[in-house]
């Protein structure tokens, strides 16, 4: 039994739900998958369209969303389901609670992976390692189970197969799972698409100059092609954006259709985030600049100019 | 209290990375402090700063070579240094299990680690490290406060930041944004060879083969087109999105 | 047995000193060569890190470094800034003798201050009519009571009119030659002494280099390095030593020359390949490869021999002249492998072969390097 485990902050599932719902009938062939959607009832209603057993984890316990919390739901619901097998999105909430989880059930974990082959036990996944420069393929060779994240906007989307059952799950949660508190929370860029869920990302680097200079050049180019907003370390650093919108080691891993840099010079740090994006565009004044690298376009110029004429040209492409 | 960070040594990000058929070949790769891990090396010597009573001890699990990382953060201020001296390239889950062991002989209150490590990618080994022992954690910290048994911290989640408090003991996974590291001084690096540093050996702890292994890896290449567009910035502009329309066929 | 492997601290001190330059050296570096300014931040954030003045013996509270760890430091500047790098290596050269010849007390009196603050040392041997003549110094050192009255004129002093105090090599009695010369400590609030800042170098312009006045100036007889008659010897003696960094800091020129040509070599396209697929570019990047891997083996090598209190002089006149030749030569080649671009100060490399030519000319000029070196074959 394969165990999906997906949540659903805004009501919804989310995008890579159904990526995982992907990956999770390729690898079970025959075998049975199910899921675990901790969210409202909706979501898990919805998730049924997809799997044919869902477990809906709607507890107040679960709200704030900690990590122990849900690690030790999971854990139960795997052993309720019959799991041999996890998967949940390498995201920042996944990246967490699955190397827990895998430390729970003894399970081997496989991180952040690309492909994934096999079955119980002897799964081999493709996975990028060394600031994303390396790709090298891992294979489990212990454990009782495998723990397995899935790097998001990498797998297709599932298309639902409806007539799952919905099963309310509670999970029974001792001190431990509520010792962290919660305190202020703050969602990033509001309105705009996720960066992790857009198909067009639009990044700005210190080479635009200023804060402002990034909001008047980037943010329109953005709204334009309805993309997400991302940025370089430099610029987090230097406090002109906040940190959710940081692409690169430190920050997100983003992969999009279209990867338009702005005054990103391109350290490797930074690429390792954004590198396998299909097409990446960038604009900067430094011919040299190891962005260019990697570019299927570039343009070398003034960021102040390119960008404005840009955004113009985008506009009455997308206007026709 | 006391202190543990947890370090690893990997290749300076500049390094030219090479794959042979043996996989990633480090031969002649210049070798640093993971910068993830150095930014915990930093929080606790600036919890000392602060006049807080801290013994900050090193933690390293991995080959001789690392020595020169456990060197670095001796000189930057750790007292002193635990290094685990192994050439087998454990998980990050059974690396859990046996540096789990060493924080508890010690008796750690906080663990500082780096919340993505720079050669396997991997951001499991804190979130492990806290689960193996049944503590709190906080990924991807980016301030940090002591209280008197619990730790108030902002960390980076999916959809922004929050702030969390938690009792200690407590992991810590650190990232950029958390402090600004200082450059060890030669003089620290000097003292630093009269610290002290207890070498461990694996079997010592129990440790099986792992869990995963690599079977192979092969340098990361995509082919780019790498077209530079010429023109003033309307005309370039123009181009641009023509190609991306037509030839890109991503708009 | 042969040991050419670092110790874990020299490693230490070789990434110190490299992660220093790249964030502190090489992005004021074209600025401070361009408007000939003195790098004043760089120099006390070199000393906050503790690496300036790093030979100040443990003793007086400094570190007490070796040669060797000097030539490690030496090329990690070199590689950033030669200008830059002149300041930190000629108040080195101010401290040596002072190593060579100093009592306890002069030691913690001199010395023990330098360790406190971004302070610099100097060495004021040369003069307008006498630069590696050693034996013929113009400059007068007059005996009267307990003190000494210096007076002439010196040139080319690297830090001379920044630094906490001169070594001044004078003749107290010309008849004697050699024989007649002293080691005096000068310090810089010293009446009479006036200095004048030199402007319109070709390379090294972020080092400031001074003229320096010396008007009847009166310091104690306990200023006086070893006896009446060391002066030059004691200057032989550490210039004997100080050519090894000079050579260290030719290496990193020699190592950035070869990385610059290296980097455009693989970006830069004509007709339809990278030129790094032309054989006349390889040649030009392999005879750089052979000159570095040489000139640091005989840097490090004569690093040692200092180190071990064996004979070095011969060892390191050979390591300066060859590694400044060659950094001069690579600086020269980069220039072709950039091609026009090279020419222009925009790109790093023209400035390598402006700053590298000091170095063949500084410490005893690749002329005088090979009268010892001559000296010692014929011997």
């Amino acid at each position: 039994m394969i165990l999906i485990v997906t949540t659903a902050s805004g009501g919804t599932l989310p995008k890579s739900a159904r990526e995982l719902v992907s990956v999770a009938r390729e690898l079970a062939s025959g075998a049975q998958v199910a899921a675990a959607v901790v969210g409202p009832e909706a979501a898990a209603a919805e998730m049924a369209n997809y799997v044919p057993q869902v477990y809906a984890l709607t507890s107040d316990a679960l709200q704030p969303l900690r990590a122990e919390a849900l690690t030790a739901a999971v854990q139960q619901v795997a052993a309720a389901a019959g799991a041999n097998t996890v998967i949940m999105a390498a995201n920042r909430l996944g990246q967490s609670v699955a190397p827990r989880v895998a430390v729970r059930l003894n399970a081997a974990l496989l991180e952040d992976v690309i492909q994934v082959s096999g079955t119980a036990g002897a799964y081999e996944a493709v996975r990028y390692s060394y600031l994303s420069r390396v790709t090298e393929t891992v294979r489990t060779v212990g454990g009782d189970a495998t723990v397995i994240t899935v790097k998001p906007n990498v797998f297709a989307v599932a298309e639902p197969q409806p007539g799952g059952a919905v099963t309310a799950h509670a999970p029974q949660l001792d001190a431990s799972a509520s010792r962290v508190s919660v305190g202020q929370r703050s969602a990033a860029s509001g309105g705009r698409v996720k960066l992790e869920e857009a198909s067009v990302v639009v990044a700005g680097g210190r080479g635009l100059g200023s804060a402002d200079a990034f909001t008047a050049l980037v943010e329109p180019m953005a709204d334009v092609l309805n993309a997400g907003v991302a940025s370089t370390r430099a610029v987090v650093d230097a406090g002109w954006r906040p940190y959710a919108e940081q692409v690169g080691q430190t920050g997100k891993s983003v992969a999009p259709e279209l990867y338009i840099a702005l005054g990103i010079s391109g350290a490797v740090q930074h690429l390792s985030g954004m590198n396998r994006s299909k097409v990446i565009v960038a604009v900067n004044k430094d011919a040299d600049a190891p962005i260019f690298r990697i570019v299927d376009y570039g343009i070398v110029g003034d960021v102040a100019q390119v960008a404005p004429a840009l955004t113009a040209a985008l506009k009455e492409a997308k206007g026709s | 209290m006391k202190l543990i960070t947890v370090l690893k040594q990997v290749p300076d990000a500049e390094a030219r990375i090479r794959a042979g058929a043996a996989g990633v070949d480090l031969d002649g790769v210049t070798f640093v402090i993971d910068g993830m891990d150095e930014y915990g090396v930093e929080e606790a010597i600036r919890l000392r700063e602060a006049g807080n009573e801290v013994e900050i001890v090193a933690l390293a699990l991995g080959p001789a070579r690392y020595e020169e990382a456990i060197r670095t953060a001796l000189a930057l201020g750790a007292d002193r240094a635990v290094h685990i001296e192994t050439d087998v390239d454990l998980d990050p889950i059974s690396q859990a299990r046996v540096l789990a062991q060493v924080v508890q002989q010690e008796g750690a209150d906080m663990v500082l680690v780096g919340g993505k490590q720079a050669d396997w990618d991997s951001a499991a080994l804190g979130p492990a490290l806290a689960e193996v022992l049944g503590w709190p954690h906080s990924d991807w910290t980016t301030k940090l406060e002591l209280a008197a048994g619990s730790v108030t911290v902002e960390h980076d989640t999916d959809d922004g930041h929050e702030s969390l408090s938690m009792p200690l003991p407590a992991v810590i996974t650190t990232q950029q944004g958390l402090n600004e590291p200082r450059y060890p001084t030669l003089p620290n690096i000097m003292k630093a060879k009269r610290k002290e540093l207890a070498k461990r050996a694996l079997d010592e702890f129990g440790a099986g083969a792992g869990l995963t292994q690599i079977t192979s890896q092969q340098i990361q290449t995509r082919e780019r087109l790498g077209k530079v567009i010429e023109g003033d910035a309307a005309s370039a502009a123009a181009e641009l999105v023509r190609l991306l329309q037509s030839e890109a066929k991503v708009l | 047995m042969i040991q050419f492997e670092l110790s874990d601290d020299q490693k230490q001190i070789q990434a110190l000193a490299r992660s220093f330059v790249r964030d502190n050296v090489i992005p004021v570096a074209a600025q401070h060569d361009r408007e000939e300014t003195y790098p004043a931040t760089v120099v006390e954030a070199a000393h906050a890190v503790g690496l300036l003045n790093v030979s100040v013996p443990e003793s007086v509270g400094g570190l007490g470094l070796s040669m060797l760890d000097e030539a490690l430091i030496g090329e990690e500047f070199g590689y950033g800034c030669m200008g830059i790098y002149t300041i930190l290596m000629a108040s080195e050269l101010g401290i040596m003798p002072l190593l060579l010849a100093a009592t306890q007390e002069q030691q913690e009196r001199f010395l023990g201050p330098l360790v406190e603050g971004p302070r610099l040392a100097a060495f004021a041997l040369s003069e307008p009519n006498n630069g590696s003549d050693a034996g013929g110094l113009r400059t007068r050192a007059v005996f009267d009571g307990d003190e000494i009255v210096i007076s002439g004129t010196k040139t080319w002093i690297s830090n001379g009119g920044l630094a906490d105090f001169n070594v001044v090599f004078a003749s107290f009695e010309p008849a004697l030659k050699h024989k007649g010369t002293v080691a005096v400590v000068v310090e810089k609030d010293r009446p009479g002494l006036s200095t004048n800042k030199l402007h319109g170098k070709l390379g090294q312009r972020a080092s400031p280099t001074y003229e320096m006045f010396f008007d009847d100036v009166r310091v104690p007889v306990s200023n006086m390095l070893g006896e009446k008659g060391d002066g030059f010897k004691i200057a032989m003696r550490t210039l004997d030593k100080t050519r090894i960094p000079v050579a260290a800091g030719a290496v990193g020129v020699l190592r950035r020359a070869l990385d610059e040509s290296r980097k455009y070599a693989n970006e830069r396209e004509a007709f339809g390949r990278t030129i790094a697929q032309f054989q006349a570019i390889q040649f030009k990047l392999a005879n750089m490869k052979i000159a570095l891997e040489t000139a640091r083996l005989q840097t490090w090598y004569a690093a040692w021999l200092a180190d071990t209190g064996r004979p070095h002089a011969e060892a390191a006149a050979i390591a300066k002249a060859y590694a400044s030749d060659s950094a001069f030569d690579a600086a020269q080649e980069a220039i072709n492998v950039f091609g026009g671009y090279g020419y222009m100060n925009e790109y790093p490399v023209e400035k390598l072969m402006r700053d590298v030519k000091l170095n063949q000319i500084f410490e005893g000029t690749n002329e005088i390097q090979r009268v010892v070196i001559a000296r010692h074959v014929l011997q």
